[in-house]
């Protein structure tokens, strides 16, 4: 790696990784309550394991935003970062309320959690993704605006390169938007309202600024092409992010008490969100077509072609399909919708943090282009076998998901949720089955990194 | 770059970065009238009823003042590429203020409505209504930005027959405005 | 230099332009309707819309494909709108 500092990113990567497997573990533990529902009872309720599972995931995702900040601005700004004792302090103090949080998800009852934390204070637990007491979020904050500080003074003094405008933007509105969960309305629909303005407008805006950014530095460095094309395609995708993402909130309004007219405005330019992920996934091959040179690093191409895809797949076809109104209405909260949001994810943030991670660790740890040719191989069998399994677990959930709609909303004579849910039993299993496999493709991953090649590591 | 050369190369004028705003824009605006037209067939009693509250005569000028304000944008571009620079100052100047003129009226329409009582919540011809011109709207000023953007600089002596991909850009920007209107007002104001 | 036409082209579009839109007003005025008078009027859109994208944007000399485009754009749009038009007369 070019700058020294460059190396704050390591304890980032791995606590994401790390994190990574909880989260799955976690997962398997919820899709294992899906069929066995009293499992793990009452040491680990279904409600709490959730908790755990998207918490872990967005703390994950978070350090890996950060660790992948750490080690791109620098090489960037074409300068040594502005802190890096800040940036190991910020771990630290990262890691640890995020531990201490997880457990207390787990060790006491979540009105206990409540009452020890102040949440009488500053009421702020109790939502969806943002179960954290206040003080976490606030330790949150704190984290966040020191690592804007961070890298913010690395670009300002430094070379602004289109790459880092665009991370800094997405990173400062991922910030910003946050603050939006200290906000909790009595008002129900206000309290949705605003809701939405951290999660949509995290990962339907500004967190696909993120994505663009990673992926375009990593596009560069692998395919060699001229800065200047990528950038203009970097514009362009986030332009069409922004101008179909913001209005296209819309499509989180239209049931939840507020006027009728974010049916027509929420459908119309939701619809067109898929567009900045096609264009990405144009973008993502045309470059690696038009490479002016064959980097070491298959793997790391391999999981850029495959973040751009499976993101275009996942947040955008299969969130076309249920984002107009009139099909809305039926698909609203059901297994659609998880569908989606596990392709969505997966696609988008889990493997942009990956695709990150594997082309910066060989710089980090061996100061070499690339891994060695085994370890390149594990991970694209981790590519594969990750891969795949969300498709699988997406389409169970799909298939359980319109069988859901049909029997439990559309036919003539609807049944009752539970009662539905047993006629589905057999998608559950599929995906809890699919979903082991996933983490096998996961520990696959985590081996690759302690892979010893035949031959030597290619040198830098 | 040399402009000129583009001109005659077949490429689109200007940089190419705002054409692809200007497709994302038509597509929007495309996706938004079809809904409007097909909406309206299945609601024909109310939207031909609440079409008839419209203020035709306002549209109308108002799709004068735009395509005058285009030509006038055309004749800029012809001045900068004969190298004369004042006169294209002057042409842009007259263009972004027939484009106030448009907001003038359409803010004066917009103030009948609200003084009537109608909203976005009225019924669904005037969400189509409001939102489409509402939209409509903010992007002629966006427009008038770009262009008093481009004026500052032509005044700045930034331009010349060699050298004015602002100006086409600026331009070619303007006319998706101008374009947009043009289906938005018989669609709106005429068809019933 | 050879003698200047009488009328720049672009005033000539220009005016003729003006003159539709009058048109496209009149009609309007005149409350006539029905598939033909629609028909007329989307017609007289894409005319007026192209003659914008070719004369005014300038694109009657760039690419055929661009030209086209913009073309293909216009035709479907006002296509599908006298296509709502028609299914709302039912």
């Amino acid at each position: 790696m070019q700058y020294s500092s460059q190396a704050v990113a390591k304890p980032y990567f791995i606590a994401a990784i790390g994190l990574f497997i909880g989260q799955i573990l976690f997962g398997l533990i919820i899709g294992t309550q899906y069929v066995i529902g009293d499992f793990l009872f009452p040491e680990i309720p279904f409600n709490v394991a959730r908790m755990v599972h998207t918490n872990l995931l967005i703390v994950w995702l978070l350090f890996g935003f950060m660790g992948a900040a750490y080690y791109l601005v620098p090489e960037e700004a074409e300068r040594e970062l502005f802190s890096p004792k800040l940036a190991i302090a910020m771990f630290w103090i990262f890691l640890v309320a995020g531990a201490l949080t997880i457990v207390g998800y787990l060790a006491v009852p979540y009105a206990t959690l409540a009452a020890v934390t102040g949440n009488d204070l500053l009421p702020t637990m109790g939502r969806e993704f943002l179960e954290q007491p206040t003080i976490t979020k606030v330790g949150i904050v704190v984290v966040a605006l020191a690592f804007l500080y961070n890298i913010g003074m690395t670009i300002i003094t430094g070379r602004k390169t289109v790459i880092n405008i665009v991370l800094l933007t997405g990173l400062t509105g991922l910030a910003v938007l946050f603050l939006f969960s200290f906000y909790n309305p009595i008002n129900l629909v206000l309290d949705k309202m605003f809701w939405w303005w951290v999660v949509h407008l995290w990962v339907e805006g500004v967190w696909e600024l993120i994505m663009g950014a990673i992926l375009a530095f990593v596009l560069i460095r692998l395919t060699g092409v001229d800065r200047e094309v990528i950038e203009k395609w970097l514009y362009v995708i986030i332009a069409m992010a922004l101008i179909t993402g913001i209005i296209g909130t819309g499509h989180h309004y239209y049931w939840i008490g507020t006027p009728e007219y974010w049916q027509w405005w929420g459908s119309i330019f939701s619809a067109l969100e898929p567009i900045p992920f096609f264009m990405m996934t144009v973008f993502a091959f045309t470059m690696v077509n038009r490479r002016r040179k064959e980097h070491p690093n298959k793997a790391a191409t391999l999981w850029a072609l495959g973040t751009a895809v499976m993101a275009f797949l996942g947040a955008g076809v299969w969130g076309f399909l249920h984002t107009l109104a009139p099909v809305n209405f039926y698909t609203h909260g059901s297994q659609i919708t998880a569908a989606h949001g596990h392709m969505a994810f997966y696609g988008a943030y889990v493997l942009v943090v990956i695709t990150m991670i594997s082309y910066a660790w060989p710089h980090l740890q061996h100061n070499a282009p690339a891994a060695n040719g085994r370890a390149q191989l594990l991970e694209m069998w981790s590519f594969w076998l990750m891969t795949i399994s969300i498709v699988f677990i997406t389409l169970f959930l799909t298939g359980a998901g319109i069988l859901q709609v049909y029997l439990q909303r559309v036919s003539d004579t609807p049944l009752p949720f539970m009662v539905v849910q047993d006629k589905i039993a057999l998608f559950y299993w599929l995906r809890l089955y699919t979903g082991l496999i996933f983490f096998a493709g996961l520990c696959l991953y985590v081996y690759s990194f302690f892979a010893k090649g035949k031959e030597s590591l290619a040198s830098s | 770059m040399d402009t000129s050369r583009q001109h005659d190369s077949g490429a689109l004028p200007g940089d190419f970065a705002i054409w692809i705003f200007i497709f994302a824009e038509l597509l929007v605006f495309g996706v938004f009238f079809l809904a409007y037209a097909f909406s309206r067939a299945n609601n024909v009693e109310l939207f031909n009823e609440s079409q008839l509250e419209l203020n035709r005569l306002a549209g109308a000028v108002n799709t004068i003042v735009l395509l005058t304000s285009s030509y006038f944008v055309v004749r800029a571009v012809a001045s900068i590429r004969a190298n004369d620079t004042r006169h294209c100052g002057h042409w842009l100047l007259a263009a972004i203020a027939v484009g106030g003129v448009f907001l003038i009226i359409k803010m004066f329409e917009f103030g009948e409505k609200f003084s009537a009582g109608v909203s976005l919540s009225t019924n669904t011809f005037f969400m189509f209504y409001l939102s489409l011109t509402f939209f409509h709207f903010m992007h002629v000023i966006l427009g008038m930005v770009i262009l008093a953007a481009v004026l500052l600089k032509t005044r700045r002596g930034g331009y010349s027959a060699d050298d004015h991909t602002g100006v086409e850009t600026g331009a070619s920007y303007w006319h998706m405005v101008d374009l947009v209107w043009l289906i938005l007002f018989p669609l709106v104001y005429v068809i019933h | 230099m050879s003698t200047k036409p009488l009328i720049r082209p672009c005033t000539l579009i220009w005016l003729v332009l003006l003159a539709l839109t009058g048109l496209t007003y009149f009609v309007g005025k005149s409350g006539v309707t029905g598939m033909a008078v629609v028909s007329f009027v989307l017609l007289t859109t894409l005319f007026k819309s192209q003659m914008v994208v070719d004369y005014f944007m300038g694109l009657k000399h760039v690419r055929p494909f661009w030209r086209g485009l913009l073309f293909g754009y216009l035709l479907l749009v006002c296509s599908m709108i006298g296509l709502a038009y028609y299914l709302s007369l039912a």
